[in-house]
């Protein structure tokens, strides 16, 4: 089983659910996936035992061979190759390294290097939980390639818990891939429901199950109940909003300090989480 | 030598544009003879990119200076990588203008992109 923690807007509480929702299962795999951001392991404390890096090729042109035909710029659909008259030049952060220049390259111009994008570390969390946290490089243009490869790494586990990156990106589509739940962290906040009807209709168009958390019960207003129930999804936990609980978030210590309440809604949630990915 | 500016119309007179990459027209002017050729921007239905293939139209009117609005770093990076100097078109209205005061030497090189975060698709 697989299970992607989502938001929508940022700072629902996503990690704190996804790493709580791995500590109450120890044997589950931790994947830290919010590639621009990771900050699970802030609560996990893993000890790493290895590091994985991330590649992504990009072209390179043979100016002895290139005739500046321009084919290849027609071709790239990213305009990653710029043909001047007397120069090729590549702009590697925008090639999707699909390799299309190569193959209609009549010279043979075109050969390709190999330019680190990111990094997947695994380890082992204080909990126990075996963690895969990925992480781009600071400035690269996506963070997709490595959460590609940091789920290839995840093949072997039989439940996996899963921190997805915010909102609606391409990095958050490419975090879900074989997933059978995701789990929708939100808030009752007007700005929280229209982010998070995004990801519905995100979630719909790749006919996903879903399930929501309503955090921080107690603020706000009740429209996102309304929502869900016009939109038949499942509300399958509610964590009031407490100041004891963000102090110890800020501390970096729920994990170690979570209270029986909250550890109640948790179990609650696991429970249906298994129930609503076996439907 | 050939001039590319970024403009909303065909003719001299018409408004600059404030972008580079998904500008309505470019202008290339040659000061050789004080002719022009108005070339509607295909670069601005672009997904992305669209910095680097106006830089692609750029090169293939076989422009040799560029005025400009505010360049992202692909664009910049291109530029420089091509030997193609980039101005600032500031706040002037109107390619006429703009080509006196480049003649002039009024206008400030750009050399550095002046949105540091990439534009995204």
């Amino acid at each position: 089983m697989r299970v992607a923690v989502l938001s929508g807007k940022g700072g629902t509480g996503k990690t704190t659910v996804s790493t709580h929702l791995a500590a109450l299962n120890p044997d589950a795999l931790y994947m830290d996936l919010d590639v621009e951001e990771p900050n699970g392991d802030l609560f996990l404390k893993s000890e790493w035992i290895d590091e994985i890096p991330v590649t992504v090729s990009y072209p390179e042109v043979d100016e002895e061979l290139c005739t500046h035909c321009r084919k290849c710029s027609v071709f790239c659909q990213f305009n990653a190759l710029i043909v001047a008259p007397a120069m090729t030049i590549v702009l590697k952060e925008i090639c999707h390294a699909c390799g299309g220049c190569a193959m209609v390259c009549p010279e043979d111009a075109i050969s390709y290097g190999e330019r680190p994008v990111g990094e997947i570390q695994k380890g082992t969390a204080v909990t126990g939980n075996t963690v895969i946290s990925g992480a781009m490089t600071p400035g690269e243009y996506s963070g997709v390639p490595v959460i590609k490869k940091a789920l290839t790494l995840a093949v072997e586990y039989d439940m996996t818990v899963i921190d997805s990156p915010p909102g609606t990106s391409c990095t958050t589509v490419a975090s879900l891939e074989g997933c059978d739940l995701a789990l929708i962290v939100t808030e009752p906040t007007p700005f929280a429901l229209s982010d998070m009807k995004m990801v519905v209709e995100m979630l719909r168009t790749m006919d996903m199950s879903m399930a929501v958390i309503v955090n921080k019960t107690g603020l706000g207003d009740d429209e996102v109940y309304g929502y869900c129930r016009d939109e038949n999804i499942p509300v399958i936990g509610e964590i009031p909003f407490s100041r004891e609980l963000a102090e110890a978030y800020a501390e970096g210590e729920m994990l170690s300090q979570m209270k029986p309440d909250i550890k109640k809604v948790l179990e609650g949630v696991w429970e249906r989480v298994q129930a609503e990915s076996i439907k | 030598m050939i001039v590319a500016l970024c403009s909303t119309g065909t003719a001299l007179n018409a408004d600059l544009d404030s972008r580079f990459g998904r500008c309505s027209y470019f202008l290339f002017y040659n000061t050789d003879d004080s002719t022009f050729h108005a070339v509607e921007n295909e670069a601005r239905h672009a997904e992305g990119g669209a910095g680097s293939r106006a830089v692609q139209e750029i090169a293939d009117n076989r422009a040799e200076a560029v005025i400009a609005p505010e360049l992202g770093p692909q664009a910049m990076d291109a530029l420089n990588r091509l030997g193609i100097p980039a101005f600032r078109q500031g706040k002037t209205l109107n390619a006429d203008t703009v080509i006196k005061e480049w003649q002039d030497g009024k206008l400030e090189r750009q050399e550095k992109a002046s949105v540091q975060e990439m534009h995204r698709a």
